[in-house]
């Protein structure tokens, strides 16, 4: 194998669970971070009143904390839930949804009616789930997650709901059975199941990141942003940071996606990755008196007439988040940087989501603490059907043999903490084996899992 | 059994619940899989140390997606041995004053099943017991074998030797990679429920190699992966897994690899009945369940009817050659 070591670019949970692996199999490695810190996304905050706000997830499941060896430093998620609010009314997701008539009588027919090909994620929902409910409730909440129309974003965004409904509800039976917040929904790189359920690691995400970074601390530049990836004859050779070239064997990068065409010279080939486009989301977390405001730890909120989609109150699964009898509801605003949302102050965004929760939930104005307020340009990938096929080849391959990109936003793909893990240790293990330049696995054995296929094809395809 | 002595905290903050002063976590390694050397697998359980309560940690079993090999990773560091084998766990005394009536029946049965493994040996056979615990096997060939046959002991752990020495044994504290025993001297060597406890299998079987005479053979036996059991419980409380103990385990495709990496001739895998997954299996689950302590008790390696119902049922599954244990044999080629 190469003595050059891989350029790692970006110290979050990719980046260190990509640094973990490739010098687990003896790979060299240099992991190049901008920030004065570790953790990316994933940082937490705790204020002097006993709060504690995360930017990015809030839980893993008990299998990634076992595999990461963090297991005896999580405490189990007794209970997580979601309801949906149309016209003044709560529902139960998706369950609860299924007792109002009109939902059940399109989706009936959306089921006898179904064929042909969806060009588009309106068309996939309303075919999916029925008109009525599409449109008053999956499209709204869908739009306002990605700033642009049902009908110009691309079906395969819908992908994200993985589990049949028998399947949705066996779990969600027995995660009521188990006193346990069975996971559902949050992994798709393997299999969910009765036996994976949250948990929230001491000190966040960070915790995460931290254990991640104890073996490779050595190999950690912090302050170091990458200002160019190097490319000849379609082989990226050498990284420069801190205006000193290093010569590389190859490059995993996780910054979001967009971004690669302006540090990668030498090649045009990432240049249709310039028009991905991220939504930026502003988290305004409002601090208050009392618990259990909202019905369930989410409340989505389709109706278009709040500024919000998205109600968060995390204290229901985990009540250590915030002191007791004080509670923290997370209102997640779509934006586009510098748009009127943008440009407000805490103070006016903490008086916007007030107002509008108080038109449910009127206690909340006098019980309300204070705020604190988070920004982010890089929340979700928007799949605007404009770039789908684009999309499409660039989840197989950057077009740059020994240039990945991995992570929630490397990869311009909706995923969550499990998916990030597992995902880029099956990629570190297609660079671990061209590296030394095995062939690619093919002795399947009986029972391997289905996503063999897609792995081999991985090898294949590169 | 130790859920009686366990000191449960009410709802510890964080991590799986554990005995008292065994509080700190343990240090965890990370592995590839060691057939494959590679890291390409799937998480397919999360446990816990469900019968010791040794530590607080969580553990991932691990799926080698090339291989099939079942693996702990990450797993306690060899400087934590002497936890996750505290001075109860049951290898280290397992008589037939603490056992009773299921010692007289696994001693029977144990002992047909070694001598079958000794067919064709001379009379001044010398047979090596790797991993041999408090020397159980060792005292069946005692009464049972040839009393010509020299048969040895080793194991890695003092406690376990010291229980055997208690017995009047002689055996050695060591491991195989590092025992002071002539090369190319044994003509059987036993690994029976030792492989899935080792550090790194490839290495152990290069070493019983170099210990067997030209045709000589190594016997494994280690809990089987291809059952019904492991499908059923193979999410968290399959009793094989024996949380954070068992470190690889191998259905008949990954023994088949063993040898084929190690250089050994496959001489006969065949699958065996055992109770003890099945028992453990429940046991594991009511624990989880934090089921009553009289119920959890019917599942021991003590209640003679529930071994013995599950020893029936088992041998339903050995028809199909799905018995809970592999036995392989492989030999050192001429």
């Amino acid at each position: 194998m190469t003595d050059k070591p891989v350029a790692i670019i970006g110290a979050g949970i990719a980046g260190l669970t990509a640094a973990n692996c490739l010098r687990h199999q003896g790979v060299p490695i240099l992991l190049f971070e901008a920030g004065d810190k570790i953790a990316g996304m994933a940082q937490s905050y705790a204020d002097e009143d006993g709060f504690t706000y995360d930017f990015g997830a809030h839980f893993i499941t008990n299998r990634l904390a076992a595999a990461i060896g963090i297991g005896s430093k999580c405490r189990d998620v007794k209970y997580y839930g979601e309801s949906v609010s149309v016209r003044g009314r709560n529902y139960t997701y998706p369950f609860g949804l299924m007792s109002v008539p009109r939902f059940v009588a399109s989706a009936v027919k959306a089921k006898f009616s179904r064929s042909g090909e969806t060009k588009t994620a309106a068309e996939y929902f309303r075919r999916t789930y029925g008109r009525t409910l599409a449109d008053e409730v999956a499209l709204p909440i869908l739009e306002a997650w990605s700033g642009a129309p049902g009908d110009q974003l691309a079906p395969s965004v819908g992908n994200k709901f993985s589990h049949s409904v028998a399947y949705t509800l066996y779990l969600s039976m027995l995660s009521r059975w188990k006193g346990l917040a069975v996971s559902s929904g949050y992994c798709r790189a393997i299999a969910e199941n009765p036996q994976v359920w949250h948990v929230y690691p001491e000190g966040g995400m960070a915790g995460v990141c931290n254990k991640l970074a104890e073996p490779i601390q050595d190999a950690v530049r912090l302050r170091s942003p990458v200002e160019k990836i190097i490319v000849e004859n379609d082989q990226v050779v050498a990284v420069r940071a801190k205006g000193v070239d290093h010569k590389v064997s190859a490059v995993v990068s996780t910054a979001p996606c967009p971004m690669l065409p302006k540090l990668v010279s030498g090649t045009d080939r990432l240049k249709p990755l310039e028009a991905f486009r991220y939504r930026p989301m502003i988290f305004v977390n409002l601090r208050l008196k009392g618990r259990g405001i909202l019905p369930d730890t989410v409340l989505w909120m389709p109706e278009r007439k709040f500024p919000f989609f998205r109600l968060t109150e995390t204290t229901q699964s985990m009540p250590w988040l915030a002191p007791a009898g004080k509670t923290i509801i997370t209102c997640d605003i779509g934006c586009e940087v510098n748009d009127a949302h943008w440009r407000m102050s805490d103070e006016q965004l903490a008086a916007l989501c007030l107002e509008n929760v108080s038109k449910l939930y009127p206690e909340v104005s006098e019980n309300y603490l204070g705020c604190r307020v988070m920004k982010t340009p890089f929340a979700y990938p928007v799949f605007l059907q404009a770039y789908e096929e684009q999309r499409v080849r660039f989840e197989r391959s950057t077009g740059i043999d020994n240039l990945m990109s991995i992570g929630r936003n490397g990869e311009f793909a909706h995923i969550l903490m499990e998916d990030i893990y597992w995902s880029t240790l099956k990629k570190m293990q297609t660079l671990v084996d061209r590296l030394r330049q095995l062939e690619p696995a093919q002795d399947v054995q009986d029972g391997a899992p289905s996503c063999e296929k897609e792995f081999a094809d991985e090898l294949v395809t590169g | 059994m130790v859920i009686d002595t366990l000191q449960q905290e009410k709802g510890p903050a964080a991590g799986a619940r554990h005995r008292s002063g065994n509080a700190d976590p343990l240090a965890l390694t990370h592995q590839l899989c060691c057939l494959c050397q590679r890291n390409d697998a799937e998480a397919i359980a999360v446990g816990e140390d469900f019968e010791y309560r040794t530590s607080p940690d969580t553990f991932a079993a691990l799926n080698c997606r090339r291989c099939g090999l079942v693996y702990l990773s990450p797993r306690p560091a060899m400087s934590a041995l002497e936890r996750i084998y505290p001075p109860d766990y049951h290898a280290f005394q397992f008589s037939a004053e603490q056992f009773g009536l299921a010692y007289w029946v696994r001693s029977w049965l144990e002992a047909r099943r070694l001598l079958q493994c000794c067919e064709g040996l001379p009379d001044d056979a010398r047979i090596l017991d790797i991993g041999c615990g408090d020397g159980f096997h060792i005292k069946l060939f005692q009464r049972y074998g040839r009393p010509s046959w020299n048969v040895l002991g080793i194991d890695a752990s003092e406690k376990a030797v010291a229980a055997a020495r208690k017995s009047g044994l002689v055996v050695q504290h060591a491991d195989v990679q590092t025992a002071a025993l002539p090369h190319e001297s044994f003509d059987l060597i036993f690994l029976i429920a030792t492989i899935e406890h080792v550090e790194d299998p490839v290495d152990v079987l290069l070493s019983v190699r170099k210990l067997l005479k030209p045709g000589g053979r190594v016997v494994i036996v280690t809990d089987n992966t291809g059952t019904a059991d492991f499908r059923l419980f193979s999410r968290r409380h399959w009793g094989g897994y024996h949380f954070p103990r068992h470190w690889n385990l191998f259905n008949e495709s990954s023994l088949r690899q063993l040898a084929a990496i190690s250089s050994m001739q496959v001489t006969r895998i065949e699958t065996i009945v055992s109770p003890v997954n099945w028992v453990y299996s429940i046991r594991n689950w009511l624990v989880d369940r934090h089921a009553p302590n009289w119920l959890i008790e019917q599942f021991s390696l003590k209640t003679p009817i529930t071994l013995g119902a599950f020893t029936v049922i088992n041998n339903l599954f050995q028809l199909i050659g799905k018995g809970a244990l592999l036995r392989a044999t492989f030999t050192r080629p001429q």
